[in-house]
């Protein structure tokens, strides 16, 4: 169930996700938040079971504070994608995944970043990306519409795009739109 | 009271001493003279490494722990090797998680907690103290971690036989602005002050720029 996507420009990241979440083919809630922040800067969008997305989410967030406590800098993008995959191919391998697909987008250093993470701890990363159920449809109007110059407002209108439109044909997405753009001043040098 | 701490070693003493630790760090002042060195540029790691017996080959004493880490140790050359292993573990183990060089101080902080470990039980602490030298996204790093478990953090470094005098001439040659060739020269100088006379030292560099730790072939007499 659920559509997300994620968008990488040059200006920065876009997320965007549907607000449905099913119960088989019953909608158990219409206003639900797909997208979480795990800092200013980077954002993970879910897909799956919602409990394991959750769960996931903030030990992420926890594991990322400890670190950047432990040696005085924040995580990369990069960094957080390889620990959350890190994190899901070892339960994975103990025969307790997380049932989730995630989209991790972020500012850095190095620019704007989107990756996918998959419930088999596999990492990929593309200029856009989609999961969930209706992400077919969603991929089908970012291969249309997606320009490596495009802005971030015409980044975030296409997410959005993808997204209505994959709520259009798929019962499991619905119930409206969240979007949220990282623009690549929002990182800033930690002196 | 005083007798009872013989079968007592692993607590505290009348004085609140650990007399475990403080004997581990008397076998860290037996072991070979060895000296770090770090300016804003680079940071180099120099060790003596003459054999101490005729027929003997140098023992390996400027270890590699990662490309961008290297480290050194004196005391219990057993004892070094251990936790040269160790931080090497920790080091790939960062990279298998995150697919990052680890950064020097979560590196030190990891071989602290290790050491500090083996002073709360009843065993024997490490005797030897490790320095390790660095660069990562902070800059350069000169570390010594002691069998306690302590760190430090600083310019110039100096442990086992003579460490006193050796860091002595370090801090009398030291300048900021001192050159990779300089700074070895300096080292070596300190540890031959320390040891009276010419003897055989083994060199490692990280520099900034490179963020690659190197060990440099062997300096001085052979045999």
């Amino acid at each position: 169930m659920t559509t997300t996507v994620g968008i990488r420009t040059k200006e920065g990241a876009v997320l965007a996700a549907d607000k449905r979440a099913s119960k088989g083919f019953f909608v158990g809630a219409k206003a639900v938040q797909k997208i979480f922040p795990l800092d200013e800067r980077t954002a993970v969008a879910i897909a799956g079971q919602l409990s394991d997305a959750e769960y996931l989410v903030n030990l992420a967030k926890a594991e990322r504070r400890l670190l950047a406590l432990r040696r005085g800098y924040p995580l990369n993008v990069r960094e957080t994608t390889k620990l959350l995959s890190s994190i899901i191919y070892s339960a994975m391998k103990s025969y307790n995944p997380f049932f989730v697909e995630l989209v991790v987008a972020g500012v850095d250093k190095e620019g704007a970043h989107v990756y996918t993470n998959d419930m088999s701890g596999a990492l990929t990363s593309e200029p856009f990306m989609s999961s969930g159920s209706g992400s077919p449809v969603a991929y089908g109007v970012l291969e249309q519409g997606y320009k490596p110059d495009m802005t971030l407002d015409e980044a975030s209108r296409l997410g959005e795009a993808a997204v209505r439109a994959a709520m259009e044909r798929d019962p499991g997405s619905g119930n409206g739109v969240d979007v949220l753009a990282l623009g690549n001043s929002l990182h800033r040098e930690v002196n | 009271m005083a007798s009872d701490m013989g079968r007592m070693p692993f607590f505290y003493n009348q004085e609140g001493r650990l007399i475990q630790v403080d004997s581990a760090l008397q076998a860290v002042s037996r072991g070979s003279t060895t000296v770090g060195l770090r300016t804003k540029e680079f940071a180099v790691l120099s060790s003596q490494v003459r054999p101490t017996r005729a027929l003997l080959d140098a023992a390996e004493k400027i270890f590699v722990v990662d490309e961008h880490v290297g480290a050194t140790g004196s005391g219990y050359i057993g004892d070094v090797n251990t936790l040269i292993d160790d931080v090497r573990i920790a080091a790939q183990r960062h990279r298998l998680v995150y697919d990052t060089p680890i950064d020097v101080g979560t590196l030190s902080r990891g071989l602290s907690e290790f050491l500090h470990t083996f002073t709360m039980h009843p065993v024997r602490p490490f005797g030897a103290s490790v320095i390790l030298a660095g660069a990562d996204e902070l800059g350069v790093h000169l570390i010594q971690v002691d069998p306690s478990g302590t760190t430090f953090r600083g310019q110039g470094f100096a442990i086992g036989k003579d460490a006193d005098p050796a860091l002595e001439a370090i801090s009398q040659g030291y300048r900021p602005e001192l050159t990779v060739d300089e700074a070895l020269a300096l080292t070596t100088r300190a540890i031959e002050a320390a040891n009276g006379g010419k003897t055989q030292v083994e060199h490692g560099v990280v520099r900034l720029g490179t963020k690659r730790f190197e060990r440099l072939p062997l300096s001085g007499v052979v045999g």
